[in-house]
């Protein structure tokens, strides 16, 4: 692996290595451009991935302090953890599950067909027919089942009782999902075999993750400079407007400097606001790529809601692959229900650890109790849906809290929207009602905790003065700035949102290529002030390792 | 080392925290691991040991607070923690039924992930017939 000197003025910097960075630096590299990935969390191997849940948890959960805010439950049950995602090598691909729908084409028209509700609403500058293509090419990328020749996934405990009652209530469009996990071997990586840990990183590699397919590639390119406990803390940019390098803390807490030629932010909707933001200066006094003031706002996090369902038989629901069943039916929009949008019905697997800690936030007593003793009895499902943008619902900067590098938290504010609400007591019931039909004897609904969909923060827009970043997730302000996570969606769709990172991050690198040959992106100007920049140390041994060469 | 709390106090802390959390099925030996898990927060934390020593004559009668919110001080301490230590510990799950690792045993592809039998085996792949989900 190439170690670029720091004030390699060619490179492209990516802040993050999950679904969004981990796939822009792999098809950058095999275009021949330079890349350093900059990621804040360690390089773990499959290997090291322990089937557990806390310990998991704190192996691979982004732990930093954060703060909450707002009337949502997560700021009583959960305040200093509004989100449930991963600061590690792979990013929150580690810890996900596969779900892979794609967005349906009124998600990227919300603002036309959404009637009658008010919050901040915005068309997407782009349509289905222009994200096509790229679906298409990043099935194929991650391997998703029923696409590309790829089987189902077979039928797992769990989802005999989901599909069961999925068609006692009438329901149509259900399967084993279209899933980012082998049911066959493919790429190089085997087939499940039904563990049920792909949460806690999947040891098998039977998932797919940036940590086992997109850094890997990448690297066999020699183009791939990727820097474990690397966080950035600071843009720079020049007297122009226009980005010279990032700031970042390595492993040792050293303050570093890394020119970039572009510079890509996909540190997940909280972080990447955060960056932006943390990165003010004179002339961006409110934040990097922030002239129109919806840097950190329109935070999304899906609806999001569980139902789990006791029975008087053994389920099991724990045996297989958590998520792989899906329904469909209530996705589309159709208003007459009560609220805009939709919503899915996927499958929910967690062992009785997080059950205690995640089932009933604060519950006790006897009705608590009860419901883990029926725990192998017990089955479950997750409810995600498309939750309204509200300018303030929102990332900002707590200057009260600092974290380990002297940095302002970010603070998450967040308040339902009654849409949201409507939704939410829409689809708990549904839940019920499925597994009232197959008999359950008691069904409990599990409110919203810490998000894994954090959707929003800096979105794309057709002008200016709508959002941060244009059609290919190029700030509007800074030419040489991309982001590349799901912060760039203008809107949340019910789908999870990997898929459509993964789509857009393959567009986008298509993009920055072509820009790159016809010189169409300027280059920030900076001096080094007469020192030598060097560069970081080599690649230690055990940070090649997982590599597989 | 800090001093551990008195047997009283541990007392205390078992009967409140299997009040709280009441599992007739479980030794005390898992509620235990949950008195430990207090005392060794005690030991390195002054403002936990008061909170512990100061509650604990009056917790048994304070383990059914309207909500966790309203509970005591000492009720919101065991709580956070039997939360967390009770139901992390393989002799529980043993008990309710959850087997734990399993990568290292060949997961359970050929160990019962199929094997519900009281529903009929629904179909996995989507209906062609279904119609279509956009509106």
């Amino acid at each position: 692996m190439p170690r670029y000197r720091f004030d390699d003025e060619d490179v492209v910097v990516i802040v993050g290595s999950g679904a969004g960075g981990g796939t822009l630096a792999n098809e950058l590299c095999q275009q021949g451009v330079k890349v350093v990935v900059l990621e804040a969390g360690r390089h773990h191997a499959p290997d090291d991935f322990i089937n557990d849940e806390w310990r998991s948890f704190k192996q691979l959960a982004w732990l930093d302090t954060r703060t909450t805010s707002g009337s949502f439950r997560v700021a009583r049950d959960f305040p200093n953890l509004p989100a449930w995602i991963c600061k590690t090598v792979g990013g929150t691909t580690v810890h996900w599950a596969g779900c892979c729908p794609r967005f349906m084409p009124h998600e990227f028209k919300t603002s036309t067909y959404y009637d009658g509700v008010e919050c901040n609403m915005l068309d997407w500058p782009i349509s289905y027919d222009d994200v096509a293509p790229y679906y298409d090419r990043a099935e194929e990328k991650i391997g998703i089942t029923s696409t590309h020749g790829i089987p189902q996934l077979p039928a797992n405990n769990n989802y005999k009782v989901f599909a069961n009652g999925a068609q006692r209530v009438g329901y149509k469009r259900f399967h084993t999902g279209r899933y980012a996990v082998n049911p066959v071997p493919r790429d190089g990586r085997p087939a499940s075999i039904q563990d049920g840990f792909s949460f806690q990183g999947d040891k098998t590699g039977a998932k797919w993750s940036t940590l086992v397919a997109e850094l890997p590639k990448a690297a066999r390119t020699g183009k791939l400079d990727l820097r474990p406990e690397s966080h950035v803390i600071r843009i720079g940019h020049d007297d122009r407007g226009l980005v010279t390098g990032v700031t970042y803390i390595d492993g040792d807490g050293l303050e570093q400097f890394q020119r970039a030629r572009i510079v890509a932010v996909a540190g997940n909707a909280i972080e990447t606001p955060r960056l932006l933001l943390n990165s003010a200066s004179s002339l961006f006094p409110d934040g990097l790529a922030n002239s129109s003031d919806q840097v950190g706002r329109n935070y999304m996090r899906h609806l999001t809601a569980s139902v789990y369902a006791i029975f008087d038989k053994p389920v099991r629901m724990y045996r297989g692959e958590p998520m792989a069943g899906h329904i469909e039916d209530e996705a589309p929009n159709n208003p007459e229900r009560g609220f805009v949008g939709g919503y899915y019905l996927q499958l929910l697997s967690l062992g009785i650890p997080f059950m205690a800690a995640f089932m009933d936030p604060g519950g006790f007593g006897p009705e608590f109790t009860s419901a883990i003793e029926g725990y192998e009895n017990m089955a479950g499902m997750w409810l995600v849906g498309e939750d309204m943008p509200q300018a303030t619902n929102r990332v900002t900067l707590n200057h009260d809290v600092r974290d380990q590098y002297g940095q302002p938290v970010p603070n998450v504010h967040f308040d339902d929207h009654e849409n949201d609400l409507t939704m939410r007591e829409h689809a708990w019931s549904a839940g019920e009602a499925l597994y009232q039909s197959v008999g359950a004897v008691r069904t409990i609904r599990t409110p919203p905790y810490p998000a894994t969909h954090n959707i929003g923060t800096a979105r794309m827009s057709t002008r200016p003065d709508d959002g941060v970043v244009n059609a290919f997730g190029q700030a509007h302000d800074v030419p040489n700035l991309f982001v590349s996570d799901a912060s760039q969606f203008t809107t949340g769709a019910a789908a999870n949102p990997t898929l459509t990172i993964v789509a857009l991050a393959i567009r986008q690198a298509e993009y920055i290529v072509d820009q790159l040959k016809t010189n169409a992106i300027p280059t920030g100007r900076f001096a080094w002030d007469g020192r030598d920049p060097g560069g970081p140390a080599p690649v230690r041994p055990e940070l090649t390792s997982a590599h597989g060469g | 080392m800090a001093e551990a709390l008195s047997t009283d106090v541990r007392e205390a802390l078992l009967r409140a925290t299997r009040a709280i959390f009441p599992h007739d099925d479980l030794p005390d030996e898992a509620y235990r691991k949950v008195v430990d898990a207090l005392e060794a927060d005690a030991q390195n934390d002054e403002d936990v040991r008061r909170t512990i020593e100061a509650g604990a004559a009056e917790i048994e009668h304070q383990v059914n607070p309207p909500s966790r919110e309203e509970g005591s001080d000492l009720f919101k301490l065991i709580h956070a923690s039997a939360v967390v230590e009770l139901y992390d510990n393989p002799l529980v799950w043993k008990a309710f039924g959850y087997e734990g690792p399993s990568t290292h045993l060949g997961g359970y592809v050929d160990r019962g992930f199929n094997d519900l039998d009281w529903l009929p085996d629904p179909p996995i792949e989507l209906d062609a017939t279904a119609g279509s989900p956009r509106s």
